[in-house]
């Protein structure tokens, strides 16, 4: 399989203090894979360093041939959604779709199809609300978010805890949501998450980070949901 | 003792407000202003009665304060309209605790008679109180006036908060005040005599006192009754959602690409608290010129009118630029990982800005009243704001890392936003450009070559508006990390 995104020798210190440190990681293209590990793991750090949202103390990340800290040619096809502050609160979820879209180079006509595909995940909740994003439940605007991050055809997507605030419903939607994107449309899909369940159910291969460094970093299996839950209990 | 308790998390967050974490040089610049606007406010406390006793010889200058006084009680009204909030969020993690809920409002509503707003006019009052009992009125009744033009001061505080958010009753006391001024000016009608006998009395009747202390209480117990209804989350407590309004901006697609920025700007500015209070005062800016085209003195200093003409149509152009890119710090995570051109992001914004300086400049048309040379002046100004003014501003917001919170209104003094020793050097050629550019040719050669070089400049500076636009870009490039990390500070 092709890698997508190449990670060499990545750290992140603050003072000295080291929160991150990778050797060696490498995602082969159309992966879902899943991120884990407790507060503080390092989780939204390596995912801020992969959108060069801040800058690393060494190493490089290499996203399909362009190392993100040197040149902006990544952002066309790589889109995330990391938290609220992704979400224009002003907006109306219609009106932030276009805006993504019209960033992205796609029609209204484009996004609507798009939403179309989504409605079942909206659940009635999103669109012709006549309210700003803001004024949305936290969970509503999750779904806002995670949606347009979806505008575009991205060949990577990021998603740091999609599955935190959402109604059960909604969760279970999300899950054949990024399965398909992985299966069918052989886009990357980077999953954070603290449930364990949601992360095995959903990704190929579940990664451990504890105080910034891999642990553990396994295809998932029938077994792979009671191993993480043995490695967390200690 | 819940009264201690309160006073306590108050000094906490006193102590540990973004002021005291700023660093020492604002600090001083801070602690310089406010002693300069309490030394004004003091002298001028002392002066008030000497200035009105030249100015209308043979007139109690007693008299003609109180007249004047109802001015002071409606600009007052006005001021604290824009920049006086009851804050009321802070109390949200108390509804929790057991604590009656009676001390809670009590101390809320006490504490907001420390503010700002009331130790201002103490320091012009007790001054002025000072002079009339050396000048000789009569000290009991003096202090009677005193307390009742104390009272009310606290009743303006209260009613404000009453009238909080109240757009209607703050445009008819605007539309009030003008009123009053316009008709005094053109000597149709003269409130102040009317007006100044309710004031005087609690000097000559000294009973009449009651009046305003009977207001201080019964708005006090309105504000009580208003909170104490309103002790919910769902009540006073929540914040303000606005209703949803839509326009169509579609016409502002013939600016091509750059209408994605633009088309989000407007939507902005007119569902966010806070640029809309920068909208407001950069419409009271058109008025600035009033200040100084009627003044005698001025027509000498043409210097001080080119400073004058700039600001005119400047206002919006200099409140919104200075916080490019801060207005969308919220979201600034988003942009930074989104597939924009700065350029073209820049380029939106400085279009907004000459937008909002051509719209400007079509409401100073009635300055053609002060005669030709003040117009023309105006002309080069606003060249010079789009031309040269509008890259100088962008350049320095591009220093300020201070969000924004787009929902929040600015408070005054707790607002410190863009004030940094950067945004003050940057600042000077904003100020002393325009004179300079217009003085040094005036000096040399005649007006018009003044007016025209101040003209060219803007001109010249849109010949160069590519390059500006791109050594701003890489300032943003190189300031991408710093500027994210402390966009996303929590305040």
């Amino acid at each position: 399989m092709e890698t997508i995104i190449q990670v060499q020798d990545l750290s992140k210190s603050y003072n000295s203090n080291k929160v991150l440190n990778i050797e060696s990681l490498s995602i082969p293209k159309g992966q879902s894979f899943g991120l884990v590990g407790n507060n503080g793991a390092g989780k939204t750090t390596f995912f801020s360093l992969l959108l060069d949202l801040i800058q690393p103390t060494t190493g490089q990340i290499d996203n399909k041939g362009i190392i993100v800290s040197q040149s902006e040619d990544w952002k066309p096809f790589t889109s995330s959604f990391i938290d609220e502050s992704f979400l224009i609160g002003y907006l109306t979820a219609e009106e932030y779709f276009y805006f993504i879209g019209d960033l992205r180079n796609i029609s209204k006509a484009d996004v609507d199809e798009l939403l179309k595909e989504f409605e079942d995940f909206f659940h009635g909740e999103i669109l012709n609300q006549k309210k700003y994003l803001r004024d949305l439940s936290k969970g509503n605007q999750k779904k806002a978010g995670i949606v347009a991050a979806l505008i575009g055809n991205p060949e990577v997507v990021i998603l740091d805890e999609p599955f935190a605030n959402l109604d059960p419903t909604t969760q279970i939607r999300l899950k054949k949501i990024i399965k398909n994107l992985s299966a069918q449309k052989h886009i990357t899909v980077l999953v954070s998450s603290h449930d364990l369940m949601h992360v095995t159910e959903v990704c190929e291969r579940v990664v451990v980070l504890d105080k910034g460094e891999i642990v553990k970093d396994t295809m998932t299996s029938d077994t792979t949901l009671k191993e993480l839950e043995l490695y967390f209990e200690r | 003792m819940p009264t201690l308790r309160f006073l306590s998390l108050e000094w906490k967050q006193f102590r540990r407000s973004s002021f005291f974490e700023k660093g020492i040089a604002i600090k001083i610049l801070m602690l310089l202003a406010g002693i300069y606007f309490a030394s004004i406010a003091i002298l001028s406390g002392v002066g008030v009665f000497f200035i009105f006793e030249k100015a209308l010889p043979g007139v109690d200058p007693f008299v003609s304060i109180n007249n004047y006084m109802i001015y002071w009680v409606l600009a007052d009204l006005a001021l604290r309209y824009f920049m006086q909030q009851l804050p009321v969020m802070n109390i949200k993690p108390m509804l929790l605790l057991p604590i009656q809920r009676h001390s809670v409002i009590r101390f809320l509503l006490l504490k907001t008679s420390f503010s700002f707003f009331n130790i201002l006019p103490l320091l012009f009052f007790v001054p002025l109180t000072v002079v009339l009992l050396v000048q000789g009125y009569q000290p009991l009744m003096v202090i009677g006036w005193f307390i009742g033009i104390l009272a009310i001061s606290f009743s303006i505080n209260f009613l404000n908060f009453i009238l909080n958010k109240n757009t209607a009753a703050f445009y008819v006391v605007m539309a009030l005040l003008i009123c009053f001024i316009g008709l005094q000016y053109f000597v149709v009608f003269d409130i102040t005599p009317y007006a100044g006998l309710l004031f005087y009395s609690f000097y000559e009747l000294g009973y009449t006192v009651i009046f305003p202390l009977m207001l201080v209480g019964l708005l006090f117990r309105l504000n009580y009754n208003l909170l104490k209804s309103n002790f919910y989350v769902d009540g006073a407590v929540q914040a303000r959602k606005e209703k949803f309004k839509n326009y169509n901006l579609e016409f502002l697609n013939r600016f091509g690409t750059l209408s994605t920025f633009l088309k989000n700007d407007v939507k902005m500015i007119t569902r966010n608290a806070r640029p809309k209070q920068v909208l407001l005062m950069s419409f009271l800016f058109l008025f600035y010129g009033l200040i100084f085209y009627t003044q005698e003195t001025y027509r000498e200093m043409p210097a001080v009118l080119a400073f004058a003409s700039m600001f005119v149509t400047g206002g919006f152009l200099i409140s919104f630029g200075q916080l490019v890119p801060a207005w969308d710090s919220e979201y600034y995570k988003l942009m930074m990982s989104q597939n924009i051109s700065y350029k073209k992001y820049l380029e939106s914004k400085w279009l907004l800005m000459a937008l909002a300086c051509a719209a400007s400049f079509f409401l100073c048309l009635p300055y053609i009243y002060f005669g030709w040379d003040i117009f023309a002046m105006i002309v080069a100004g606003a060249s010079f704001n789009i031309g040269l003014n509008s890259f100088i501003t962008l350049y320095g917001g591009a220093l300020n890392r201070v969000p924004v919170e787009l929902n929040q209104k600015a408070k005054a003094f707790s607002n410190t936003q863009g004030f940094n020793p950067t945004q003050l050097l940057i600042s000077l050629p904003k100020i002393l450009g325009p004179m300079i550019i217009f003085y040094v040719p005036y000096k040399l050669i005649n007006f018009n070559a003044g007016i025209i070089a101040l003209a060219l400049s803007g001109v010249l500076g849109l010949v160069f508006k590519s390059y500006f636009l791109s050594s701003i870009e890489q300032l943003y490039q190189k300031n991408k990390y710093k500027t994210l990390k402390a966009f996303s500070e929590k305040k």
